[in-house]
């Protein structure tokens, strides 16, 4: 018997689950053990369905892949910064993770 | 990144090896889906705190996997979508780690830009494109080309300098429409994008015109995606040299 977090990855790697319908998808897993709150998020298309099951913890993401400062301002030094140019061996977080 | 459908092969076995792993990912329930992978996934998550610089938390990241690293722990990152795009930690750890002596590289893996290109039916070579992140353009004297697509990341914190901040608001964004609003009428179409990263989910794409942008409430994951507003211009005289370079060479 699969779990819901098997069954999603049998559908994101299966190209007929993968591009289904939200309908045709739900239809199909109306015939097997998914769980009644996979079930549920397939039909409404709202991924929060599945949170009575897995719980819900809220993620951070600062950005699917993040900010670009190529330098880090320095504002109590040098109030021109956002306008200098980056330096090629700058050694700071140019991105957001 | 979309669950199921987009780790790739080499990646997955570098996850299932590895004695540690530590996950910066998209989601909770793709953070579930790693841990049947491999019995040590450490989530970086907690690592992020309301009022603390996100460059703290980086700089955080890259010491929690240098310490495994010099345990002798083969240790393996999991990011979202690419490890390489956006992200300071994973190309930092690497450069700390080589320079220490340790083996270390990247494995590419599939961004949102490259769920975009297929969702949207865009291919950067056809007009050209340049990628922005929001707030650079508001920091720097960029160039943009409006007869290329332009496609502008982390729109949400746009102007954001602190790198505490979760988003930030339409004042901000009305001066990312200002900006744009140089090089493209306030009637241009928007898009905001969103790629699935769960597969019972599709792309969820948005249009709307550049004036609406800044009274748009856009979440961490959606992308700005601007199509061109101008044709392309012919390089006369550069395409005169290429001319005489041909004839030259014996080409034409």
């Amino acid at each position: 018997m699969a779990d819901t977090i098997e069954w999603l990855e049998t559908i994101g790697k299966n190209a007929a689950l993968r591009r289904a319908p939200a309908e045709k998808l739900a239809e199909t897993l109306e015939a097997t053990d998914a769980t009644a709150a996979l079930k549920a998020a397939v039909k409404s298309q709202d991924r929060s369905a599945l949170f009575a099951e897995l719980g819900h913890k809220p993620v951070r993401m600062h950005n699917m892949n993040g900010p670009s400062h190529p330098e880090e301002p320095d504002h109590d030094h040098d109030e021109h910064a956002p306008t200098r140019p980056p330096r090629p061996d700058q050694d700071q977080p140019s991105r957001d993770r | 990144m979309t669950l199921g459908s987009h780790l790739t092969p080499l990646a997955r076995d570098h996850i299932e090896q590895a004695d540690v792993v530590f996950a910066a990912l998209s989601d909770h329930i793709v953070e579930m889906w790693l841990q049947r992978m491999n019995q040590d996934v450490r989530s970086l998550q907690p690592y992020y705190a309301e009022g603390k610089s996100r460059l703290k938390t980086y700089k955080e990241w890259v010491d929690l996997m240098m310490a495994e690293v010099r345990a002798g722990k083969r240790v393996c990152a999991v990011f979202y979508g690419h490890p390489g795009i956006f992200a300071w930690s994973t190309h930092k750890a690497i450069e700390v780690a080589r320079a220490e002596g340790f083996q270390a590289f990247m494995e590419p893996g599939i961004s949102a830009e490259d769920c975009l290109y297929a969702d949207l039916g865009i291919d950067p070579g056809r007009f050209s494109c340049q990628h922005f992140e929001a707030s650079q353009l508001l920091f720097y004297e960029h160039r943009i080309n409006p007869a290329g697509y332009v496609v502008l990341w982390q729109t949400s914190v746009v102007g954001d300098w602190s790198l505490m901040r979760l988003e930030t608001g339409p004042a901000y964004r009305q001066l990312l429409v200002d900006r744009l609003s140089q090089d493209y009428p306030l009637d241009h179409e928007v898009i905001i994008y969103y790629g699935a990263t769960l597969p019972i989910e599709q792309a969820k794409i948005r249009r709307l015109t550049l004036r609406d942008l800044s009274d748009t409430t856009l979440a961490p994951q959606e992308t700005v995606v601007l199509a061109p507003a101008a044709p392309l211009r012919p390089n006369l005289p550069m395409r005169e040299r290429l001319a005489e370079l041909d004839k030259a060479i014996g080409f034409a």
